[in-house]
């Protein structure tokens, strides 16, 4: 069989089957197009202004370090005027973190950046591995996720740094939308989508120019441009909706490769349509700049490799609480119907006793709208939509010597992991 | 309003150890969603008019006897019904045989059901649509009498021009749809009810999110006026799919013969070229509705919290005819198109038809 020839450059023989629409390129066509896509991704969104200081969010995995050769790459190649920097988050976990952050090392030598690592235990007096040691093996995900959002920011600005990039990609962004479908979660769903998060006046913006571009594809850059990164996952457990929605992701892609970006663009839109009561982002203003986004849970990091969580028994605890507020609401409903004249004089928390939510169509149990609005914690002055930003519950919690958010303490070892291989057998099944 | 006291409904049985209680909390829940079809006052209205769609699959079997009980209902109180139910079964089978099976079924149903009105259309009937642009979608245009072809033999090439089978199942879904609207019109319907539940409901949801038709999800899930003209309506939206499977064997008699059960996606095979994004979406939910239903119900509570954009420029979609918000057609110039020529390039031609991202996605590949 004859060689196929490059769909590009119809020169070279084509070695790469592209994951996004399985265009048959040379080495060199596919390691440039992949480079121009990110530049026409940060152009067309604007998304730096020459003099920048990027700090780069690297965690040594692929996704990151990608990124780091990549934006290098650009700034040289069409002057971007950028001065980047790595900075990685310390997480203290013991076994984990040594290696990665012996590869961030080695990259800053390797693309000549500056380097700043910031230690959990600097920042909040705590390590990973002390969490888990008084929290347990569930749950941790949570801290992991708030701690780092906010290490990020936290020592940019240290460096006195007002821009982040991090290394998530079109994989990671669908992946957020469905699962936030699945939660539930619209507001979180509203905001995961764009590019960007935070705006001029916030301290520190945050960005992925990754967003379009397919994990595999990343692999693929990664290995052809032979990076040095390193692969691990994290040793904390994973989390059931995220697993459920990667896995869709994952045969969604197999079926159509397009899908991806599919799911990407889907939720774009979507952002547009949920109502501004629960996002309490004014449409007006243009889609790529949402403001809250200081809770800082939309998103697993580019660094944990599971981007969990908590652990495994998410699914069933929604599950059981969903069903209590169905259990409850249907009763408020009963009670109602009964008291004829009593209905525009009671309140219904779940139910809201306003006169169109007896037409049978508006009538939703569930349907209470949380607006949400952009302040700073009382307590460590960070961007938070709450008074006290979770960080700081989680941390008064612990310093306690006892978690403040209850998650899930009260399901058994064994219960959790069966449920977890249950939620991975039906993930497969639909392979 | 005796069902109220519900438990929970994973193990429907379980809880409702006499049929008939599980059958009244089914009728209930459907029923309520029927309220504004209520008879009201003395004087006596002349009926509404409903399009009932009917596949034979358990849902609107389900519900076609459920609204049938609840017409008798009105009639015995009221002697008069506030609605009137037009059914019509839209055969998507290209054999002669399956069609003829089809026919001897509609039939069942009208000796059982026979108050309705029913008739009985093909799918390539939504080839003589006059709104679709069928430039498009490569077909030649409904009025060129083109003799040597049937409307089978069109609609078969058609299909067969789609480039996957995802694309195939769409495009099929988007010409069921439009030709359900345009019955409905020629009928004088005001509304559609849809048998859709809960679990039918979700997967949709996720189904048009994963072919990029998010921006659609206000007008494919929720209840109310549709962009056609034409009300959309869900009653079985709080039912779960297995409920309605159980409800249908419990009916006296049976609803089980009038039923073609579509087999448990068992084509859902080593081929990932015969897998279709709705078969995946299909088969995920009905895994994730067997031991967590509450989550199936909330992922259409929440889909259907999406509003539609309201004061944008927009154009119907030249295939499904949602409403297009200016420059957000096609599958090109978007940011995650990433080719910055793709958009002029498509723009040259002068002719300029708009499609929705989805539509363009299924044709384009």
């Amino acid at each position: 069989m004859a060689p196929v020839p490059c769909a590009i450059c119809k020169t070279s023989r084509a070695l790469i089957i592209r994951p996004k629409n399985h265009q048959k390129l040379c080495k060199g066509c596919f390691i440039t197009i992949f480079e121009e896509e990110i530049h026409h991704t940060v152009t067309t969104t604007k998304l730096f202004s020459r003099g920048d200081r990027i700090a780069i969010g690297a965690s040594g995995g692929k996704d990151s370090t990608v990124l780091a050769s990549v934006l290098k790459t650009l700034n040289e190649r069409y002057n971007y005027g950028l001065e980047l920097v790595l900075l990685s988050i310390d997480e203290g976990i013991k076994g984990y973190r040594d290696d990665s952050l012996e590869t961030v090392k080695r990259n800053a030598v390797q693309y000549d950046m500056p380097l700043k690592i910031v230690g959990y235990d600097e920042l909040y007096g705590w390590t990973m591995d002390q969490v888990v040691e008084a929290i347990g093996k569930k749950g941790n995900c949570t801290y992991c996720g708030v701690f780092r959002r906010q290490a990020l920011d936290r020592g940019a600005k240290m460096l006195g740094i007002k821009h982040v990039v991090t290394g998530h990609n079109a994989d990671d962004v669908a992946e957020t939308i469905l699962m936030n479908l699945l939660r539930g979660d619209l507001p979180r769903l509203a905001r995961s989508t764009s590019i960007v998060t935070g705006d001029e006046s916030s301290e520190v913006r945050r960005s992925k120019p990754l967003k379009y571009a397919y994990e595999k594809e990343i692999v693929l850059y990664a290995h052809h441009k032979k990076l040095d990164y390193f692969s691990t996952e994290c040793l904390y457990s994973p989390e059931a909706f995220r697993g459920s929605a990667r896995s869709l992701i994952k045969n969604l892609e197999r079926v159509r490769p397009s899908a991806i970006l599919d799911v990407v663009r889907s939720g774009e839109d979507m952002a547009k349509l949920v109502p501004e009561a629960v996002t309490g982002i004014s449409h007006c203003k243009s889609q790529k700049v949402s403001l809250s986004s200081a809770d800082g849970e939309e998103e697993g990091a580019a660094g944990c490799g599971t981007n969990g969580r908590s652990s495994g028994g998410e699914m069933a605890d929604m599950e059981k609480k969903l069903q209590e507020d169905e259990e409850a609401s249907s009763r408020e409903v009963e009670i109602t119907s009964k008291v004829p004249n009593g209905v525009n004089g009671q309140r219904h928390d779940r139910i809201g006793a306003k006169p169109e939510s007896r037409n049978g169509v508006k009538r939703e149990p569930g349907k209470k709208l949380t607006r949400q609005t952009l302040g700073t914690c009382k307590t460590c002055g960070y961007m938070s939509s709450q008074d006290i930003c979770k960080a700081c519950m989680l941390l008064e919690g612990l310093n306690k010597n006892r978690p403040k958010m209850e998650i899930e303490i009260d399901v058994e070892d064994e219960e959790s992991s069966t449920l977890r291989r249950k939620m991975e057998g039906l993930a497969l099944t639909a392979a | 309003m005796a069902v109220v006291d519900v438990a929970p409904s994973d193990e429907p049985l379980q809880y409702f150890c006499k049929s008939k209680c599980f059958s009244q909390y089914v009728t209930t829940k459907a029923i309520k969603r029927m309220e504004t079809y209520r008879v009201r006052g003395s004087i006596a209205k002349a009926a509404r008019k409903l399009l009932f769609p009917l596949s034979f699959g358990p849902s609107s079997a389900s519900l076609l006897y459920i609204l049938d009980q609840h017409l008798q209902g009105q009639y015995d109180r009221m002697n008069r019904a506030a609605y009137e139910l037009i059914v019509v079964h839209i055969d998507l089978n290209l054999e002669a045989a399956d069609r003829k099976q089809s026919s001897e079924l509609l039939d069942q149903y009208k000796s059982r059901f026979p108050r309705h009105t029913y008739s009985s259309l093909g799918l390539e009937d939504a080839l003589l649509l006059d709104n679709i642009d069928w430039t498009a979608l490569n077909m030649p245009e409904p009025l060129q009498n083109d003799s040597k072809n049937t409307g089978m033999d069109k609609l078969q090439q058609l299909v067969g021009s789609m480039p996957s089978a995802t694309s195939k199942t769409d495009v099929i879904t988007t010409l069921l749809t439009r030709l359900l609207v345009d019955v409905a019109k020629r009928n004088c319907c005001e509304s559609i009810l849809f048998a859709d539940s809960t679990t039918r409901l979700a997967e949709k949801t996720l189904t048009e999110t994963a072919k990029g038709r998010g921006f659609s999800l206000p007008w494919q899930v929720s209840d109310g006026m549709s962009p056609y003209g034409i009300g959309f309506n869900y009653p079985l939206r709080d039912l779960l799919k297995k409920e309605l499977v159980i409800f249908s064997s419990l009916t006296i008699p049976p609803l089980t013969d009038l039923i073609i059960l579509q087999g448990p996606s068992s084509h859902i095979s080593a081929s990932s070229k015969l897998t279709t994004i709705d078969d995946l979406m299909a088969q995920y939910f009905q895994s994730v509705e067997e031991n967590y239903p509450s989550i199936v119900a909330n992922v259409v509570r929440t889909s259907s919290k999406l509003q539609p954009l309201s004061g944008d420029e927009t154009a119907a979609c030249g295939l499904c005819g949602l409403p297009v918000a200016e420059g957000t057609d096609g599958i090109d110039g978007w940011g995650g198109d990433q080719n910055s020529a793709s958009r002029a390039s498509e723009q040259q031609d002068g002719k300029h038809k708009v499609l929705c991202y989805g539509c363009s996605r299924s044709i384009n590949g």
